[in-house]
């Protein structure tokens, strides 16, 4: 059966193609043969078909079967073709099988005509019946392949996996009629066959009854089903496939309009018929060769010519037929009136063209923006301060929607290093890459039809536009104002663009630096305080503590020393161990200002108290902490009270202080507020420096509020997780 | 019995006690140590270091915490390089009395150490005179100490460190009527309550001091 041949075909299409691309070693005979077959099938089967339909036209010309030539020839020719040139489509094979199959019914059905023609003239052809029966039959089958093989255009696939059940019902009815027409002549009479069916099978009163009852529904599904799903498609497709379906879908509207016209104006299907090859030839360019020609302002002139057409025929009708009706004339050539309806066309066909021209251009390449519209668009999209990608990219298709361009690329540099930064359509859409290497301007408009326009910005080359509209259509004077506004525009935005990205790449650099900064800063203060925290405890556990016992040597030796009577002697060791216990007491103090050994065993809050009790003024302390913190946070808070105590007995006058402490929202809060005289700005110098330096490599901060006369606030916030 | 992790500065404090009359019954490097030897064998005194190991912060007041909860005969004298009020405060506060805490300096003033363990074996309790004077001299913004008169200032030094008032009228030769009045004059001028217990009087004057 031919659906099962063509199925194997298609699917036997793929490996040959995996095939190719692994590039096997030469002579590798395993795999050279089905490759070499692969190679040899499109033609043997392009060569069968071409003996089926020549021999079927050696028969004679037959009106009612020529369009299945046709197509047999066309569709083969076509599918091998395409094969040829892409040895993996699936929608070439599927072609072939189209054409093989139509091939088939064509010359079966040649051979009946030419039975039934000398039947009349008493000579028999050899197995008549048989080659008509194979001619007819498979129509069901064959109709419900054309209709796969267009709903599988341009990959050979279906569109999605859920249209695999609208073609199982297809093959199902197609099957069942296929199967009643091998049985019964139920489609000779429609086809005027003068030939007998070769089976004489009970019943056909009965199979021509269903079958007429069931052939039309089936034929409009099988129509109807390729239709849906090409304009599911079209909807869907973008980018190639568009371009491929648009293609397709001109070659059948305009195949349509010829058997419309040749129906209507000529009563003759003839027209539409020749009009088959059409699609065929369609679909293959659109297959191979769809980046090589736009079909678009092809769709546009016909849109227009067709248009116009319509237009003046009506006019002229209503003005020839209606007019002369009107005021009495008789119906039949009146050359006043052809002349009255000449002029009026002549008169109108301009206006109306442009409007005509306007729908079209609107129907093919979309709603184009007004010139204001353009520019707004793109100012907002400049204010909306964007990723400068999307920004040349938006530009891009601004322009190209403004003046109805087919292709704009945006260029960006200085002469002679011109760079494409951006293009529409997008290249993903377009197939080919945008150029990378740089150019000069020159350089771009080099082909002539491209529009090129130098973007100059403060009297310095900053890039450059180019633009190439449709075939057969130019800039017209306005689009030429619009693009030169949009140029004008374009040197800002390439001038932000710039700006912004040097920005951001400045401002990436410091910030790293920053970084790097406040860590080596954290570093170094956590050292510092580290170093103070070993000298104390070295201080306390070595130092003092051998003083310690050096001063009971002392007391033993004065002892030792009134016992033997030498009070001398006695008084001067006494002497020298209450220097060292001075001594050990100057020793604490100094271990102490290193760094508090209270801070490091009880925390902030204790080391904070130590710190009031030994202020030379009277301190209100309220702290309250909770927790334990960081050693860095803790370190840097007392060495700040300590500080601003200092400061406040020192230079405030002040009569008192306060200090709060508060942990609120992962932060340490501590002030220290004074009533003395303000205006410490000045005079706390290198210290509150110091102080701001080491709470800024715990992302802290400190704040010194010192109106005149009004007493100082000093407040430190330090983030403690 | 002795505590301390310096090796030295504890053979040297034996043996000026040991010079003073005193029976040393054993020395400790560590809390463990310490606390195995007081369990064995409880001492009148056991004097410690505030910090030692493992952490070397406040070890030594959880070490005499845990003493007092196994005897309450055993005084505890706690020596530290430095004095702070907190501490103080909460020694008070924890022990009822037999405690002191004093700078370790004070080892080599044979006479007042010698002194100052035997008041914390009676049960008195010993500050150490340096961190009593800092809380004295502090400043304050409405100082209710300035309405004291210099001698009044001294006896409440002398309280603060934990003196009782026979002890304190051997240290400033006056007599015990005296000094009854002065103490019942200080507490007066200070708000303070009455109170005979020497501990809660220390107490009473130590937080009056901090505030």
């Amino acid at each position: 059966m031919t659906m099962e041949a063509s199925f194997a075909g298609t699917r036997s299409g793929r490996p040959a193609a995996d095939c190719d691309a692994h590039a096997d070693p030469p002579g590798a005979s395993h795999d050279g043969r089905p490759r070499r077959a692969r190679r040899i099938a499109p033609g043997a089967l392009g060569l069968l078909c071409a003996a089926l339909v020549i021999g079927g036209f050696s028969l004679g010309v037959h009106l009612p079967n020529l369009h299945n030539g046709l197509i047999a020839a066309t569709f083969t020719a076509v599918g091998v073709f395409v094969v040829a040139k892409r040895p993996g489509n699936r929608e070439g094979w599927l072609f072939i099988a189209t054409g093989l199959a139509h091939a088939v019914m064509f010359f079966g059905r040649q051979y009946g005509f030419a039975a039934a023609a000398t039947n009349q003239q008493g000579d028999v052809l050899p197995g008549a019946a048989w080659v008509t029966w194979v001619g007819v039959w498979p129509l069901p089958l064959v109709l419900v392949l054309s209709g796969v093989t267009l709903m599988c255009f341009p990959d050979g696939r279906l569109p999605s996996p859920r249209w695999r059940l609208v073609v199982v019902v297809m093959v199902a009815a197609g099957a069942l009629l296929s199967l009643a027409s091998a049985l019964w002549p139920v489609e000779y009479a429609e086809n005027s066959l003068a030939v007998s069916h070769p089976l004489q099978v009970g019943g056909y009163e009965t199979a021509q009854r269903l079958f007429n009852l069931m052939a039309p529904p089936s034929y409009l599904l099988f129509q109807f089903a390729w239709a849906a799903c090409v304009i599911v498609r079209l909807r869907r497709a973008e980018g190639d496939e568009a371009r491929q379906l648009r293609w397709f879908v001109y070659a059948v509207a305009m195949g349509a309009a010829t058997m419309a016209v040749g129906l209507v104006a000529f009563g003759s299907a003839i027209p539409g018929v020749l009009a088959v090859p059409v699609v065929a030839l369609a679909a293959g360019v659109a297959i191979v060769k769809y980046r090589l020609y736009d079909i678009d302002p092809v769709i546009n002139k016909t849109l227009v010519v067709g248009g116009m057409a319509a237009i003046i025929t009506t006019g002229y009708v209503a003005v020839v037929v209606g007019f002369g009706r009107l005021v009495g004339v008789e119906p039949g050539p009146n050359p006043l009136l052809a002349f009255a309806a000449t002029a009026l066309v002549a008169i109108a066909f301009e206006p109306a063209r442009r409007r005509v021209q306007r729908v079209a251009d609107r129907l093919v390449y979309g709603n184009r923006p007004s010139p204001y519209e353009a520019l707004a668009r793109l100012s907002t999209q400049l204010s909306h301060g964007r990723q400068h990608a999307d920004l040349f990219s938006g530009l891009a298709s601004t322009v190209a929607d403004g003046v109805g361009a087919a292709e704009v690329t945006l260029w960006v540099g200085a002469d002679e290093e011109l760079v494409a930064v951006a293009s529409w359509p997008p290249p993903a859409d377009r197939g080919s890459q945008i150029a990378t290497a740089p150019r000069t301007l020159a350089a771009l408009g080099r082909d002539g039809r491209t529009h090129v326009r130098p973007i100059v910005h403060q009297g310095r080359l900053r890039g450059g536009v180019t633009l190439t509209k449709a075939p057969g259509h130019e800039l017209t004077a306005s689009e030429n104002r619009l693009l030169h506004d949009l140029v004008a525009q374009a040197g800002l935005v390439i001038d932000n663009v710039g700006l912004g990205v040097e920005l951001q790449h400045r401002l990436r650099e410091i910030s790293v630096q920053a970084a790097e900064l406040q860590a080596a800063a954290k570093r170094i203060v956590t050292a510092q305080y580290e170093a103070r925290r070993r000298i104390e405890r070295d201080l306390h556990d070595g130092a003092q503590q051998r003083l310690v016992t050096m001063a009971l040597s002392l007391q033993a030796v004065s002892e030792r020393a009134a016992a033997i009577g030498d009070q001398t002697l006695a008084g001067k060791v006494e002497q020298a161990r209450l220097q060292l216990s001075e001594a050990l007491a100057e020793l604490r103090v100094m271990a102490r200002g290193i760094h508090p050994a209270i801070l490091t065993q009880d925390g902030l809050e204790a080391a904070l108290g130590f710190l009031t009790e030994r202020a030379p003024l009277p301190v209100q302390l309220d702290v309250c902490l909770e927790r334990r913190l960081a050693q860095d946070v803790e370190a840097t808070a007392y060495f700040v009270v300590s500080e601003a105590l200092t400061n406040a007995a020192k230079h405030s006058g002040a009569s008192s202080i306060a200090v709060a402490g508060r942990l609120r929202d992962g932060r340490l809060w501590i002030e220290v507020t004074d009533n003395g005289q303000g205006g410490a700005d000045g005079h706390w110098g290198s210290g509150l420096q110091g102080l701001s330096d080491r709470l800024a490599t715990l992302s802290g901060r400190l704040t010194v509020d010192s109106p005149i006369g009004g007493g100082t606030r000093l407040s430190a916030e330090i983030p403690c997780g | 019995m002795l505590a301390d992790d310096a090796v030295l500065f504890r053979e040297g404090t034996a043996r000026v006690l040991i010079e003073a009359g005193f029976e040393v019954t054993g020395q400790a490097g560590d809390v463990v140590e310490l606390l195995d030897l007081i369990r064995r064998d409880p001492p009148a005194v056991a004097i410690i270091d505030i910090r030692m190991p493992p952490g070397h912060s406040a070890e030594g007041i959880e070490a005499a915490v845990e003493i007092r909860r196994m005897s309450t005969d055993v005084g505890l004298l706690l020596l530290s390089q430095h004095v702070e009020t907190h501490h103080a405060m909460r020694l008070m506060t924890e022990f009822q009395g037999g405690v002191g805490y004093l700078l370790k300096d004070r080892v080599s003033d044979l006479a007042t150490f010698a002194s100052d363990v035997r008041r914390v074996a009676n049960g008195d309790c010993v500050i150490d005179p340096e961190l009593v004077a800092r809380l004295v001299d502090k400043k304050r913004a409405d100082d209710p100490l300035a309405d004291l008169t210099e001698r009044e200032r001294s006896v409440l030094a002398l309280m603060a460190q934990g003196r009782s008032n026979s002890a304190l009228s051997a240290e400033l030769y006056l007599s015990g009527k005296t000094i009854e009045a002065h103490v019942r004059s200080i507490f007066m001028k200070l708000n303070l309550p009455l109170d005979a217990g020497d501990h809660r009087r220390v107490l009473a004057v130590l937080a009056f001091l901090r505030s």
